[in-house]
This record gives structure tokens, sequence and C-alpha cells, in this order.
């Protein structure tokens, strides 16, 4: 019998992340997008670093910062009773972090890329920020912002090295799809490792292939989006 | 009346070039802002709708403050008076013309002004399009009557015209004409077209790297006292043809042409899209009553 | 465009109306202008000027002093003469001042104008225009 379990912790974990991200992004997107900071370039290089550096490197950090040993990890435990090393809300934070490029450079791009007039425009006809961006600014870079839905939760579901790190592999817990087909392998159960790789990759596969689909459609009724 | 002084250095492709620019718009004046392009137009329209920020700059509007850089006063663009029309038009494409509209009304207008623009530019078969599907001229007039919805003091024009072909252009003066008396409005118009200046102004500014160098009345600025000719009109060369021992050059002023005799020797000097000045005797014209 | 240098001798204003005389050369023109000196900066004594007034305004005479109303009257002698099928550009010469008149070819023909032939140049007064020399 194949335990269906890590499939929908996997679910789960993308679902929560993506959520997260898409609510955090968007004002730092608008942030970084029109600000004049003098250090936004450091800002931007951070958010940019999970792109490059090996996942391992993140996740030893966060092991090491989470760890209720260290500071930060005590400070976490004392006062806000939170254990983030081996749980599932540890692992959300790492996934969070490690996502952040895959949902900020679409969504950022998208509006670097909207005429800035459409913005002093709806600033000119008495419009705050606030809804200048929700009524203006995001209707105009939908798909951009599909990409980034899409991309954070396909990254989250096929993330594996900062998983491993944080979360270790704790059923009910932990234990993603990604890490159970390693576990699979690990203990020479071939057909289990196959049915699993197997459902992640249409899983992927449908998510990917929708997005897609509906973004042709966008931009067939919005020229901006292309 | 409008009040404006600000001093700003530019980044310009040349290099740095200071704008510094003083002067008065009356109440219902009718400006035209006139100068080649990177001589700070489009930045001192930017400058007093709040867009962009200068060094200095003091800015008043029938008595109220909007920018005074000495006491570090800034009016923030939205609680400016102003409509702004872009010269790329800004339209929103994810509404229609109506939603770009009812887009600029605020909280407790009447969205009667947005059924009395739509009529006013007559955009009725046109109100439920999106923006792409528009063709320039007709963006121009959204864009035209989206700034006027929230009834503004004052009415900023960037190059309103410059990317329509002449008949469009005629059109449109005739609409910015009947907004800016309908409404009541001061404008600023940034424009190259001295005839369409001649058409539309009380009044004209002309720009020179960042300095006004010349103000006054259209006649005044383009053609002041340089003939004692009273029958003139200023245009362009639209073309020359020999005929016999003379050449026949036609400018066109407006919508109007007018075709003028020249010798072998004048023509020389002259090509096409010149702007001109026609000039005659105002002993020689006769005058004739349309029936 | 014939365009000769001047300046102001005399202004005769009326009810925003002038006769201003300049004098070109040993020449005194007249022009009628619908402005005055309260209206116009240049309108004023020794004021140097430009005479501007059209080659087709231009008439030509071979009678040298015809008892008929235009004011403004030139010497000139022929120097060369351009004909056209409808018109004819006659370039005249006086006191190094070259002027020009354009004329019908039947005009022309009927007045049997030849280079060299000496011939006065009439403008009208209300043909000519002033313009500020500065």
């Amino acid at each position: 019998m194949i335990d269906l379990e890590p499939l929908w912790l996997t679910a789960k974990l993308a679902l929560i992340t993506t959520i997260i991200l898409l609510t955090v992004s968007i004002p730092l997107c608008y942030w970084l997008a029109y600000s004049k900071f003098k250090f936004k370039a450091a800002v931007e290089a951070i958010v940019s670093l999970p792109l490059v550096l090996p996942p391992s490197v993140l996740g030893f950090y966060l092991l090491l910062a989470f760890s209720p040993k260290n500071t930060f990890g005590k400070f976490l435990d004392q006062y806000f009773d939170a254990h983030l090393v081996f749980t599932f809300e540890g692992l959300i934070i790492a996934s969070v972090l490690y996502s952040l490029p895959f949902m900020v450079h679409p969504i950022q791009s998208g509006l670097k890329n909207l005429p800035i007039s459409l913005k002093e425009a709806a600033f000119t006809l008495g419009k705050s920020k606030f809804t200048t961006l929700t009524k203006i600014l995001l209707p105009n870079i939908k798909s951009s912002i599909l990409t980034g839905i899409v991309l954070t939760f396909a990254h989250t579901v096929g993330e594996f090295g900062v998983v491993l790190m944080i979360g270790g592999s704790i059923p009910g817990e932990t234990k993603v799809m990604s890490i159970a087909i390693y576990d699979e392998v690990q203990s020479m159960n071939y057909y289990t490792a196959n049915v699993y790789a197997a459902i992640l990759f249409s899983f992927t596969f449908l998510i990917l292939l929708g997005v897609y689909l509906l973004n042709n459609s966008f931009s067939k009724t919005n020229p901006l989006n292309d | 009346m409008i009040n404006f002084y600000t001093h700003k250095m530019l980044q310009t492709a040349d290099g740095k070039l200071p704008l510094d620019v003083s002067f008065t718009v009356e109440k219902g004046q009718f400006l035209s802002i006139y100068g080649n392009s990177g001589a700070g137009k489009t930045t001192i329209l930017r400058i007093l709708a709040g867009l962009t920020e200068a060094e200095k700059v003091d800015i008043e509007v029938e008595n109220e403050v909007w920018d005074n850089s000495q006491k570090k006063y800034h009016l923030p663009v939205q609680k400016r008076s102003i409509g702004f029309v872009f010269q790329d038009f800004a339209l929103f494409p994810n509404l229609t013309v109506k939603e770009n509209l009812e887009f600029a009304l605020q909280k407790n207008d009447t969205p009667h002004i947005v059924a009395e623009l739509i009529e006013l530019m007559e955009l009725q078969s046109l109100q439920n399009s999106k923006p792409q599907n528009l063709s320039g001229g007709q963006k121009q007039r959204v864009a035209l009557a989206r700034a006027i919805v929230r009834k503004p003091k004052i009415l900023l024009l960037d190059e309103p015209l410059s990317a329509l072909d002449d008949e469009m252009r005629f059109k449109l003066q005739d609409y910015i004409i009947k907004i800016h008396q309908h409404y009541q409005l001061t404008t600023l118009m940034i424009s190259h077209t001295i005839a369409e200046i001649f058409k539309l102004s009380d009044k004209v500014i002309i720009l020179d790297k960042g300095k006004i160098v010349k103000e006054g009345t259209p006649s005044s600025v383009f053609s002041e006292e340089k003939i004692s000719s009273k029958f003139k009109l200023t245009g362009e060369i639209i073309s020359i043809s020999k005929s016999d021992i003379v050449y026949v050059v036609q400018v066109l002023s407006g919508n109007n042409i007018v075709k003028v005799i020249a010798t072998e020797d004048e023509i020389k000097d002259f090509r096409i899209g010149q702007k001109v000045l026609v000039a005659s005797k105002a002993f020689n014209p006769i005058i004739q009553v349309i029936s | 465009m014939n365009t000769l240098n001047g300046t102001i001798t005399t202004i005769q204003s009326h009810e925003g109306i002038s006769l201003v005389k300049v004098k070109s050369g040993n020449t005194i023109f007249t022009s009628i202008v619908l402005d005055s000196p309260e209206t116009v900066s240049y309108l004023k004594t020794d004021y140097p000027v430009k005479i501007l007034f059209k080659e087709t305004e231009v008439i030509i005479a071979k009678d040298f002093n015809p008892n008929i109303s235009i004011q403004n009257r030139i010497l000139c002698s022929i120097q060369s003469i351009k004909k056209g099928v409808i018109l004819s550009q006659i370039n005249l010469v006086s006191d190094k001042v070259s002027i020009k008149s354009i004329i019908t070819s039947n005009a022309c023909n009927q007045l049997e104008l030849k280079e060299n032939d000496t011939v006065i140049a009439l403008i009208k007064t209300n043909e000519v225009s002033l313009s500020p020399n500065d």
C-alpha cells in the first residue's frame, strides 16, 4: 500500500508557502520597482541569494539559527514557544526564504515593465498608492503574478536540500515527496519510489501546463503582458 | 492664478543643464510652452503636477501653496487639483473607456460627470471598448476626458497632439478649446507647432536650455514687429511648383492652404516643411460675407 | 520680393494710419502702414528700415513724367529681361540698387522693352511694407 501522506504534506507546504510569499512579495516588489533607496541593490542581492546558494548552505544556516542551543533559537523557544527545527513550521519558513526570488523576480519585472505613466496617471487622478496598486498595477501584470505563483509552488514541491537539512524525514511532519522518494530509494523500494516519482512528475507537469494555457489567454486579451 | 518658480539640475544627453524658470498664469488663461526637446518643458509640467521634485521650488495656485522648498512643504500629487494628459496617453489597459473615466471619480462624486464627458467628447460608441482597440486620436480624447473628471483647476497637456496626423490634430484642437472653455480651466500645454499655439493659446513661453527666452502673446512672440504688414499668417511650406517664370508656393496654416507667388531667387531659400510667415498689406485682401 | 535699405525721414499719422517717407539712396519712397509711432517702436525719424514690395506690384512706364496718382517713381535702366510665355521678369537697376518687376509678356512686348532702355518703375504707396532693420 502506497502511503500518500508525503503527497498531501508537499501540497500543503507548497500552498502555504505560496500564499505567504504572494502576500509578502507584492509590497516588497512595489518597493523594489519604484524606490530610489541607496542600498536597494543590496536588498535585491539578498533576495536573489537562494538562486545561486546550494540549498544545503541555506539549510545549514537555518538549522544553526533555529537550534534551541543558539541565541535566536533560544529566544524563539522562550518567548514564543516556537520550535522550528524538524517541524512543519520550520519547513515553511525555510521554503519561504528559499523560494523568495521565484515569486519576487516575475512580479518585480512585471511592475518595472509597466509604463511609469500608468502609476503617475492614477496619482494625478487623486488615487492613493494602495488603490493604484490594487486597481491598476496588479490587474495589468496578471501573467507575471501567475508566473510567480507557479514557479514558487513548483519550486517548493521540488525542494530537497533545505528540507533535508532543517526538516529531516519525520512522517506527517516533514517527510515531503522528494524526501520520501529518497528514503524509498535508500531502502531499495524502487517500486514505491517509482510511483512517488511518477505522481510528482505528472502533478508538476499538469500544473505548469495549466498555467501556460491560462497565460496564453491572458496575453491575448492584454497586450501589455507579453 | 498660478505663481511658479523652480530651479532644478537636469541630466541631459549633453551633460548637466540648470532649469531655472519663473512665470505666472492668470486664471482661465491658456499657456503654451514652446522650445527644443531637452529644454525642460516636460519637467516644468511634472514639477507643477508634483510628479517630479526639484532643488528649489515655489508654487502657489490661487493663493494656496503647493510647493515651498524653503519651508519644506510639498503638497502630494493626489491633493493637487490637476488633470494631466500624458504623451503616451497612459490609459489603463485593464479598464474600458467608461471604466477609465469612472476610475477618476472621487468618493462623493456623482457619476453624472462621466456621462457628460462621454457625450461632450463623443465617446458614446467607444465607451465599452478597451484602450488597445482605439486609434491614437480616440485614445487622446479618452485621456483628455479622463483628466477632466475630477474637475481640476489646471489642465496640463504634455505634447498631446504630437503623435497624430494633421486632420486628427485639428479636430482635437477643437476638443481642447471646447474643454478649456466649458470647464473654465487654466491650461498649460507643451507644443512644437506654432500654428497650434496661435490657434489655442493666449500666452506662450519659449524655453531654451532651461531658461525662458521670450514670453507674451503668440503674435508678439512669434512675429514681433518684424514687418508692418497686417495680413499675416504663419504656416508650413507644403509644396513649391514652377509656373512659367515664377513659382507657386503652397503654405499650410491651420487647416487653410494659401498660395503665394515667389521668384526663382526666393525659392532657393525655401524648402518643404519650413515654417514661414506669409504677409501682405492690410490694403490688399478683400472680404466677402459667406452666405 | 524687392528689399531696399533706407532710413525714415518723415512720418505723418492720423487715427492709427501713417504715411511714412523713407530715403533709400537718392530716392524717397512713400509707404502707408496701419501703425503709428505709439504702437510700434521703429516708427521714428532716422530709424533704419527695409523697404519691401513684391515684384508683381512694380509697374513699368516709358513716359518719364506720367500724370497719375502713383507716388513712388524710380528712374531705372533695364539690365536684363527674362521672358516667359505669360509673364516676364524685368531686372532693373537704379543707383546701384536692383529692382525686379514681373509683368505680363504681352505688356513687355507692347512697350517694346529691351536691355539698356531707361524706364520708370512705379509702386503704389499701399504696396510698400516696412520692416525694422536691426
